[in-house]
């Protein structure tokens, strides 16, 4: 499997609808290659149905999406992921019954598997030596290489949280939507996790647009921000100008106590990083 | 013209688009819609230039009465997500203690149809909901193998308790004959017809203007979200099992009189029920209940119109409509339309244990050199028992890798066996070498299982189950009296091999006995192989999510016909195998290729474990050896063993779901309000975003 090119995500005017109900309304972002990009917004505000509609797991109603120069839109969610559009779940979905290592290894082996009509019978020697080589170094990036021979379904919010992500990025991906990834884990797991996607990012250059609640987790690694309220777009900018919005604080914080909030936990994370390096 | 083919398109694209956006109700008045202006604009001509009104009318009156079974259907897979497969064996059960009372103990009839309403519907309801409470969190694969385990205890139970002979009911709603339309139509059946649109009536108003139907559509999603809104879940779930369960019953009692008291046709009979749900997308009531009228007038109006035919199939095709509208229905139907229901909260299944190398390797060795000595320690009258259990643990083994490794269920295996042992019969008549005929078996099963496949590109769990059933029966009663399979005899010679290898001469018995063993060895080989190839990681996946598999380029449409045709390929082996020791085949019903035997061995199967070759192993001296011993060799366990199939199955589907959690799940929810706080949170946050 060559190392593929990363790209933009490009969603031009995107609209989903259920039935007489307008999930997302003509929304259109551009998440950049070799970034993280938040994608934010109260519950209910089509965050996942915009990734759902990004990887064909719900159907358009109108509007575009690319990868690079590749219109995804008319594809099948498979021809999606094989074309380099990654993702992972809100609810976790994992292969429970399997290892950690079959796991990650299940990423990099279905690109391979798709790549013939046959490709999920056989097994050639060559393709196992890279998928081998991917899954390894992806347990090794996300830390859990020595939860290798566990059962996913008997492991940790936190650890399944990144045996999810270990499987992605083990994935020749060009482009990874991450769907509030660090959801159920603690102050340090997600600073660690912020840790992972920062270095990952800039390793790799594969861009990711990411759904997160966590605004401290936001604040850390992303460069640039859309915000959604009721399926359509309220605001765009950098970090900084996102958090200092009274549109989005009107519309997704509420309160200025949030921001008291966000910086409570920044401050707890100092201190837990300095304890940490204490010990 | 070039933009021709681009403006159709684009009308076809607008089309789809326009029914996608349809709300139900737009849904249900377009059928109706249609329904109607088939019925006068063209069903009526025809009525009338054929003179077939008489059948119009009793197709409605036995429409009716699929009409409430279907109700009964649709109605509690709504609100417990359980699709009720046994409905024809508790139809079944309902008419014989029907009979019991009226005939034999000779109460009169209104007295004995409350006390069989009481004892069946609303007995039977209790069981239910028990049943589909601990089913509650289920994977789909237990809440199908449950209703099996039901259908084979009861047929099991009633064919044992009351013979194999049908029973005849005389009528005992009014018979006197009133005229309409030029038509002689009994009070009867007008008031069968006036009970089942009373009853969908009902029903259809108390779902959309009572709180308590509204609460029954929701206790199946979330029952726990149900309690915070003050609904008691279990109560609701009570209400729908009792009238779903009593329409049922009435329904067994309404159909006793003209098709007799007999479970095996019973069964089949209320296939009809199952195509009417479909057609109605197992959520519409009135929509089933119509689907189930236009049934009953297409297999009286056919009947009719075919009678006159000399060919045996032709004339007998209005049998097969029912089994015709089901997998037409289900495979026709669009996706979206067939969500599983309470699929969202599946408990995932507990990872299978594994023993220790040394011990596997022990065991199989010591397993092996019993096997091998097994023809020489058992008298030369039970070989053939032995060589049989052979065959099928073939059978079984491929079963276990299709339900156990993929996730998918099927409920016409035992017709790929069939297949297998009629290919190596006409092989043999044609004059190939046994082991050629064996070979060719395989490879014919190859693409049949491929074509019953390919509902599974779109269905699983449930709805896979009902379409492979609905194939099992079209096989049976369509396809094996045909020249390609038993022919017209219902029966095909299929032979053993002719060959001395180191003296033993594999036509005998001992022979043939090793010859199964050794394709018993070869199935095993194939089981662990799939399962440790890549069609194996990615059915263990597929099971697991399908999504996450999706998700990261596999197309999964491919991976289950893939798992689904290497079974059925060994089914057709095995299906040889077993033929062989009798030295042919045959159609009946009461014969190992019937669709029975199919559910059979799920049931047995199931009971047996979800190890690839251990459990496949027990289930096969189970079903065949132990009966040869003392003291299941006795009368009365080999007419009863079906019963305690049924249980064991029931118990083993059952089990990991009974949890003190459920036993005391009221006083739980009144002591930890968290708890249900916590639940409250966690559904939000899926229907986030």
């Amino acid at each position: 499997m060559s190392a593929p090119s990363n790209a933009n995500l490009v969603v031009t005017d995107l609209t989903v609808r259920f039935g007489g109900l307008t999930a997302v309304n003509r929304i259109s972002l551009t998440a950049q290659a070799g970034t993280i990009t938040g994608l934010l917004g109260p519950n209910g505000a089509g965050k996942t149905t915009t990734f759902n509609a990004c990887t064909g797991a719900v159907a358009a109603a109108h509007g575009t999406i690319s990868l690079g120069r590749t219109r995804l839109d008319r594809y099948s969610t498979a021809r999606r992921a094989t074309l380099g559009l990654g993702r992972t779940f809100q609810r976790m979905q994992l292969f429970d019954s399997m290892t950690v290592a079959e796991n990650v290894a299940m990423g990099p082996e279905s690109g391979f598997a798709a790549r013939r009509p046959w490709g999920q019978l056989f097994e050639p020697r060559a393709e196992r030596v890279q998928i081998v080589r991917r899954r390894n170094d992806a347990m090794g990036r996300c830390g859990i290489s020595d939860l290798a021979g566990k059962i996913v379904g008997e492991l940790s919010t936190g650890q399944r949280r990144l045996v999810e992500l270990a499987r992605a990025i083990a994935s020749p991906f060009r482009f990874l939507l991450l769907d509030e990834p660090s959801s159920g884990l603690d102050v340090s797991e997600t600073m660690h996790f912020g840790q992972i996607l920062r270095d990952y990012v800039a390793d790799t250059g594969v861009g990711i647009l990411l759904v997160e609640h966590d605004m401290a987790l936001v604040a850390d690694v992303c460069s640039y921000i859309y915000v959604l309220d009721f399926g359509q777009l309220i605001f765009e900018g950098t970090t900084r100008e996102t958090l200092a919005s009274e549109i989005v604080r009107a519309a997704y914080l509420g309160s200025d106590a949030v921001e008291d909030a966000i910086s409570s936990v920044r401050y707890e994370r100092a201190d837990a990083a300095e304890v940490e390096r204490v010990v | 013209m070039r933009g021709v083919p681009a403006v159709m398109e684009a009308s076809l694209s607008q089309f789809r688009y326009t029914l996608h956006r349809l709300t139900d109700r737009q849904v249900l008045l377009l059928r109706v819609g249609i329904a109607v202006v088939l019925l006068l604009g063209v069903g009526a001509p025809l009525a009338g230039a054929y003179k077939v009104w008489p059948f119009v009318v009793a197709g409605v009156a036995d429409g009716s009465v699929y009409g409430l079974a279907a109700l009964g259907l649709v109605l509690t897979y709504k609100t417990s997500g359980m699709f009720n497969l046994a409905i024809g064996a508790q139809a079944a059960a309902s008419a014989y203690v029907f009979y019991s009372l009226r005939i034999v103990v000779g109460l009169p009839w209104p007295i004995a149809a409350v006390l069989c309403l009481i004892g069946v519907g609303l007995g039977g309801a209790l069981i239910f909901e028990r049943l589909a409470l601990w089913l509650s969190d289920a994977a789909p694969v237990f809440r199908v193998v449950t209703t099996i385990g039901l259908m084979v205890f009861l047929q099991s139970l009633l064919s044992a308790a009351y013979g194999p002979a049908t029973l005849t009911m005389p009528a005992f709603l009014p018979t006197s004959i009133v005229r309409i339309g030029g038509v002689n139509v009994s009070v009867g059946q007008i008031i069968i017809v006036a009970l089942g649109i009373l009853a969908t009536a009902t029903l259809y108003l108390f779902f959309r203007r009572t709180r308590l139907g509204v609460s029954m559509q929701a206790v199946v999603e979330d029952p726990s979200l149900l309690a915070l809104q003050a609904t008691n879940p279990d109560v609701v779930r009570r209400y729908a099992w009792s009238i779903g369960s009593c329409f049922v019953s009435v329904s067994g009692m309404l159909v006793a009189p003209a098709f007799g008291v007999d479970v095996n046709h019973m069964l089949l009979v209320f296939i009809a029920a199952f195509g009417a749900a479909a057609l109605a997308s197992f959520t519409s009531l009135a929509g089933a209940f119509t689907a189930a009228l236009a049934i009953g007038i297409a297999v009286n109006v056919v009947s009719y119109e075919l009678s006159s035919s000399a060919n045996v199939v032709v004339n007998s095709f209005y049998t097969q409509i029912p089994f015709l509208v089901l997998v037409l229905a289900l495979g026709l139907l669009p996706k979206r339309r067939l969500a599983e229901r309470g699929a969202a909260r599946v408990r995932r299944f507990k990872p299978v244990r594994t023993f220790p190398r040394e011990l596997v390797i022990t065991t199989s060795v010591i397993a092996i050199a019993a096997a091998v000595a097994i023809p020489y320690v058992v008298t030369s009258a039970d070989i053939d028992q032995y060589t049989e259990a052979a065959g099928f643990f073939i059978i079984l083994a491929s079963m276990g890798l299709l339900l156990w490794t993929s996730g998918q269920i099927s409920l016409c295996h035992m017709a790929f066996a069939a297949v297998g042992a009629v290919t190596l019969g006409h092989a043999e008549a044609a004059g190939l070498p046994w082991l050629l005929g064996v070979a060719l078996a395989a490879l014919v099963a190859l693409p049949v299982g491929a074509l019953v496949a390919i509902p599974s590109f779109r269905l699983s769990g449930t709805f896979l189950a009902v379409i492979t059933f609905g194939v099992g029966l079209l096989f049976q009663n369509l396809l094996y009296t045909t020249f390609l399979m038993f022919g017209s005899l219902g029966s095909i010679d299929v032979g053993r091999p002719h060959v001395k290898l180191f003296g033993l001469d594999l036509n005998g018995d001992r022979g043939y006995y090793f010859v199964a063993l050794v394709a018993a060895a070869g199935a095993a080989l194939v089981v662990v192989m799939v399962r440790r190839s890549r069609l194996g990681r990615f059915s263990r996946a597929l099971s697991d999510s399908p999504q996450a598999l999706e998700a990261h380029g596999t197309d999964t449409r491919l991976t289950r016909p893939f798992v689904f045709c290497i079974s059925a390929a060994m089914a057709a082996v095995g299906g040889a195998m077993v033929a062989g020791v009798t030295g042919s085949a045959s159609s009946y019903q009461a014969g190992s290729f019937g669709y029975f035997t199919s559910l059979v061995i799920v049931a047995v199967l199931v009971f047996c474990g979800r190890l690839p070759l251990l459990s496949p192993l027990v289930a096969a001296v189970v079903l065949e050896v132990l009966k040869i011993y003392p003291p299941f060799d006795r009368t009365g366990y080999i007419n009863y063993q079906g019963v305690i199939f049924g249980v064991l199955a029931i118990g083993a589907a059952v089990l990991p779901g009974i949890k003190i959690s459920h036993l005391g799940r009221r006083a739980a929810q009144r002591t930890d309000p968290g708890r249900l706080s916590a639940r409250l949170e966690f559904a939000m946050d899926g229907v986030a975003g």
